[in-house]
C-alpha cells in the first residue's frame, strides 16, 4: 500500500498572534478529525506539519493518520516570515522520508504540499533559491494559499499555480481552507470524469482561485 | 435553518435544506424537509443529453424495475432517484435516503476513536485489513457469511440492471452501502447509469475499481473509437473487484510489480494495460512480498496465507475467470447472475469454526483431508456428512449438479437444495423459502429430520422416510425427494474431520 505523503507548512509569524492562530488551530482540528473519517485516508496518508516565524519548526515528521497527535500551534507576538527556510526544510524533509520507487518496491504518492501565509516572505533570498529546487521536485500538487488582506500572492504564485486566497483569517475562512485540504487529500477514492485528469475539489466558496 | 420549496419537474413539492450536508464528486446534497429524501444537485451545468438521461432514470427505467410485480424488493438494494428537480439553474435529483442500517452504530473501536458512529457504512471500512484489524467495533464487522451474503444482494443488484441494459458504470465501495452485521448491501448513485448507445458515461469509474481497458485508455480525448468507456462489461470487473475485496480485505491487483518509477504513471499501468492479478499462478510476477504488508494488514495481505482459494471451488473458478483469464477480455467476463449463484452455492459449503472466538465464525470446508478454518487454524475434528447433489433430465440418469452441501449441526435443508427448478433468488416465493428438514448431531449420529418432504426415499432400501421422521446418513446413502425428474438426488459422502 503506498503512502500519501502529506506536508503542511504554516505560517507562524507575529501577525498570526491571537484569533488568526487560535482558528488555524480549530482548523486543523478539524481537519484531522474529518481525515479520521475516511476509511481512504486512514489507509494512505501520512501527515508532517511544519511551521515558520523567526525559526523554521517541524511539529512533526511524516506520521501515519491513526498516530498523530496534534500539538497547539502557538505563534510569538511579533516576528518575521520566514517562508524561504521553511521550504528549504521541506525540501530536505522529503528528499529524506518520502520513499522512491527503486524498480523492484514500489514507493510513496508523490507528496502533497499545502503552505499557507497571512504576508510575504521576510527572508527573500532564501526564498528566491527555494523556489526553483521545489518546482523541480515531484510534487503531486503544491497548494498556496494567501490569507487575509496582508497576504501577497505574487510570491505564492512564483511557487505555484495553485493559489488559493482567504478574504479574512478568522475561523471560517480557515475551516473551509482546512476542510479544502482534507477533501483534496481524500480525493483518491473520488469518480474521476470521463473527460478530466485527477483534479483538486471545487474549492467552497469562500476561496477564489487566483490565476 | 431555511427551507426551500419547489416544485419537482414531475410536478411533485419538494422541500429541503438550503445548506447542503455533503459535497461528493459531482454533486452537493440537501437533506429533505423530513429526511425521508435527499436533493443533490450537479455542481457543474449539465447539458440536455444529462437531463434527459436522469429524467429517464427517475422515471422511465425506475418503473421498469420498481412498478413491476415484485418491485418492492429492488428499493432496499438499490437506492433510484425517484424525481428531478431545477433550481437556480442547476440540475437535481430526490433520492430516497439511506436505511438506518446504513449507518454505524457503534462505529469505531475505544469507544468510537474516530467518530465515526452515526456515519455512512461506505464499504472501504470493510474491504481494507487494517481498517478491520485496527479500527472498527467488533460489534460492526459481521462474520464472514455476511460478506457472502452482501455479495449476493450486490450481484442481484447488478444482474437486474443490467438485465433492464442499463450500466451503473462507477461501481465501488464509495457507491455501494454494506452493512455486515444486519447482511444488508445498498447500490447509490444510480444516476451516472449509462444507457449502452443513448446516455454516454460520465464517468470512467473509481480508482481500484475502473476496467483495464478503461484505465488503459483514459488518456484519449472523448469521442476517440478506441478510448473504452464503462459498460456492462465493466461493471463485471468492478463487481468481481468489490466481491474480492469483501471476501479477502484486499486488492486484486495491487501487488508488488512496478511498471513506471513514477507513481501515477505506474498506477496507471498496473491498473491499466499491464494489470496482473496479484495470485496468478503463471506470472508471479506481481505477487506481494509480505515484508512490504503492514502488520496491521496482516494475515489477509499475504495471499499465501489468505489465498482466493479459501472462497471455496465456484468462487474460486470465477476469481479465475475474472482476473487469470479475461482480465483483459471484457466480453468473457463472469456476469453478475453467475456471481449469485456461485456466492449462493458457497453459502452451503461453510462450516461454523469450532473455535468460539475465531472472528470470522464461518468458514469455507474444502472437502479436504485434515480440514481447519483457514483464518484461525483450528481443526474440524468430527465427522462430517456431505450431500453431493445431482439430478436427471431423464429418468435414472442422474448427473452431477456441481453443487454439493456441507452439513453442520442444526442446518436446514430448503426447497432449492430438493428441486433443480428453484433458485432462492429474489423471485422464490414465500412458500418456498420455508425449510423442509434439517440435520441434526444426535446420540452421536447425523441425521436428516423430515419436516415436509412427501416423497423422501432411501433409494437403495426403497423405503420412504415420513414426515416427521428422520434418516441416519452414513457414507454411500443415497437419497430421493421428489418423484417428479425436477427433483434432485443426494449423495452422501462421510468425510472425517482431524483426530
Amino acid at each position: 500500500m503506498r503512502r500519501l505523503p502529506v506536508y503542511l507548512l504554516i505560517d507562524t509569524s507575529g501577525s498570526m498572534f491571537g484569533e488568526p492562530i487560535q482558528s488555524v488551530n480549530v482548523g486543523l482540528q478539524a481537519m484531522m478529525a474529518s481525515l479520521r473519517q475516511d476509511p481512504h485516508a486512514l489507509e494512505s496518508v501520512y501527515l508532517s506539519i511544519i511551521t515558520f516565524d523567526k525559526e523554521v519548526n517541524l511539529i512533526f515528521g511524516l506520521t501515519e493518520l491513526a498516530q498523530v497527535q496534534l500539538p497547539e500551534i502557538t505563534t510569538p507576538q511579533s516576528g518575521p516570515t520566514f517562508l524561504g527556510m521553511a521550504l528549504k526544510m521541506v525540501r530536505e524533509r522529503v528528499l529524506s522520508e518520502v520513499i522512491e520507487s527503486n524498480g523492484s518496491d514500489k514507493g510513496d504518492w508523490m507528496p502533497l504540499l499545502f503552505i499557507m501565509t497571512d504576508g510575504k516572505p521576510s527572508d527573500l533570498l532564501e526564498f528566491k533559491e527555494a523556489v526553483p529546487l521545489i518546482r523541480k521536485m515531484k510534487f503531486g500538487s503544491i497548494v498556496a494559499c494567501a490569507a487575509g488582506p496582508k497576504a501577497k500572492e505574487e510570491f505564492l504564485t512564483e511557487l505555484t499555480d495553485n493559489v488559493v486566497s482567504l478574504d479574512t483569517t478568522d475561523a471560517y475562512a480557515f475551516q473551509s481552507f482546512f476542510k479544502w485540504v482534507s477533501e483534496s487529500v481524500s480525493i483518491g477514492n473520488r469518480s474521476i470524469g470521463a473527460a478530466d485528469d485527477v483534479a483538486l475539489p471545487p474549492p467552497p466558496p469562500e476561496i477564489n482561485l487566483v490565476i | 435553518m431555511s427551507i426551500i420549496t419547489i416544485q419537482s419537474n414531475s410536478g411533485k413539492t419538494v422541500k429541503f435544506e438550503e445548506k447542503k450536508f455533503a459535497s461528493g464528486g459531482m454533486k452537493d446534497v440537501h437533506w429533505g424537509v423530513d429526511k425521508n429524501y435527499v436533493v443533490a444537485f450537479y455542481r457543474d451545468k449539465q447539458n440536455e443529453n444529462s437531463k434527459e438521461r436522469v429524467e429517464n432514470i427517475a422515471r422511465l427505467y425506475r418503473e421498469r424495475i420498481f412498478e413491476r410485480e415484485g418491485g418492492e424488493y429492488w428499493r432496499k438494494v438499490l437506492c433510484w432517484p425517484s424525481d428531478v428537480v431545477e433550481y437556480n439553474g442547476k440540475l437535481g435529483i430526490v433520492c430516497p435516503t439511506y436505511d438506518n442500517h446504513f449507518f454505524f452504530e457503534y462505529g469505531s473501536v475505544n469507544n468510537d476513536m474516530l467518530g465515526i458512529k452515526g456515519n455512512e457504512k461506505e464499504g472501504k471500512w470493510f474491504a481494507s485489513a487494517s481498517n478491520q484489524n485496527r479500527f472498527l467495533d467488533p460489534r460492526e464487522k459481521g462474520d464472514w457469511r455476511s460478506y457472502l451474503r452482501i455479495g449476493i444482494l450486490i450481484s442481484r443488484a447488478v444482474k437486474k440492471l443490467h438485465s433492464a441494459g442499463l450500466a451503473h458504470s462507477d461501481l465501488s465501495y464509495k457507491n455501494v452501502l454494506i452493512d455486515p452485521a444486519g447482511g444488508n448491501a445498498c447500490i447509490i448513485d444510480i444516476d451516472s447509469l449509462v444507457v449502452p448507445g443513448k446516455y454516454p458515461p460520465d464517468v470512467v469509474g473509481t480508482p481500484d475499481f475502473i476496467a483495464p481497458e478503461v484505465m488503459a485508455s483514459k488518456s484519449l480525448k472523448v469521442g476517440d473509437e478506441n478510448k473504452a468507456l464503462p459498460n456492462i462489461n465493466t461493471d463485471k470487473h468492478a463487481l468481481a473487484v468489490l466481491i474480492y475485496m469483501y471476501l479477502l480485505y484486499r486488492h486484486p491487483l495491487r501487488g508488488d510489480k512496478v511498471h513506471d518509477m513514477d507513481p501515477q504513471k505506474d498506477e496507471e499501468l498496473s491498473m491499466g494495460s499491464k494489470a496482473l492479478f496479484i495470485e496468478h499462478p503463471n506470472d508471479t510476477s506481481n505477487i506481494k512480498n509480505p515484508e512490504n504488508v503492514k502488520k496491521t494488514a496482516m494475515p489477509w495481505g499475504d495471499p499465501k496465507k489468505m489465498p482466493y482459494t479459501i472462497c471455496g471451488p465456484y468462487l474460486s473458478a470465477l476469481f479465475e475467470r475474472a482476473f487469470i483469464e479475461n482480465l483483459h477480455n471484457p466480453m468473457m467476463r463472469p456476469s453478475a447472475n453467475e456471481w449469485e449463484i456461485a456466492l449462493v452455492k458457497t453459502l452451503d459449503l461453510t462450516q461454523p469454526c469450532m473455535n468460539k472466538q475465531c472472528n470470522q465464525k464461518w468458514f469455507v470446508f474444502d472437502n479436504k483431508t485434515n480440514p481447519k478454518c483457514p483464518f484461525c487454524n483450528t481443526p474440524y475434528i468430527t465427522m462430517l456428512p456431505i450431500l453431493n447433489l445431482y439430478s436427471a433430465r431423464e429418468e435414472g440418469k442422474y448427473k452431477p449438479d456441481n453443487h454439493r452441501i456441507m452439513v453442520y449441526h442444526n442446518q436446514y435443508l430448503y426447497k432449492w437444495h430438493v428441486d433443480r427448478t428453484v433458485f432462492p433468488n429474489e423471485r422464490i416465493s414465500d412458500a418456498d423459502k420455508r425449510p423442509l428438514g434439517y440435520f441434526v448431531f444426535h446420540n452421536n449420529e447425523w441425521k436428516l429430520v423430515n419436516q415436509s418432504i412427501p416423497e423422501l426415499k432411501d433409494v437403495k432400501s426403497e423405503e420412504a422416510i415420513p414426515i416427521g421422521g428422520y434418516i441416519v446418513l452414513t457414507d454411500g446413502l443415497q437419497l430421493t425427494f421428489m418423484n417428479s425428474l425436477n427433483g434432485r438426488l443426494a449423495a452422501i459422502q462421510m468425510v472425517n474431520g482431524t483426530e
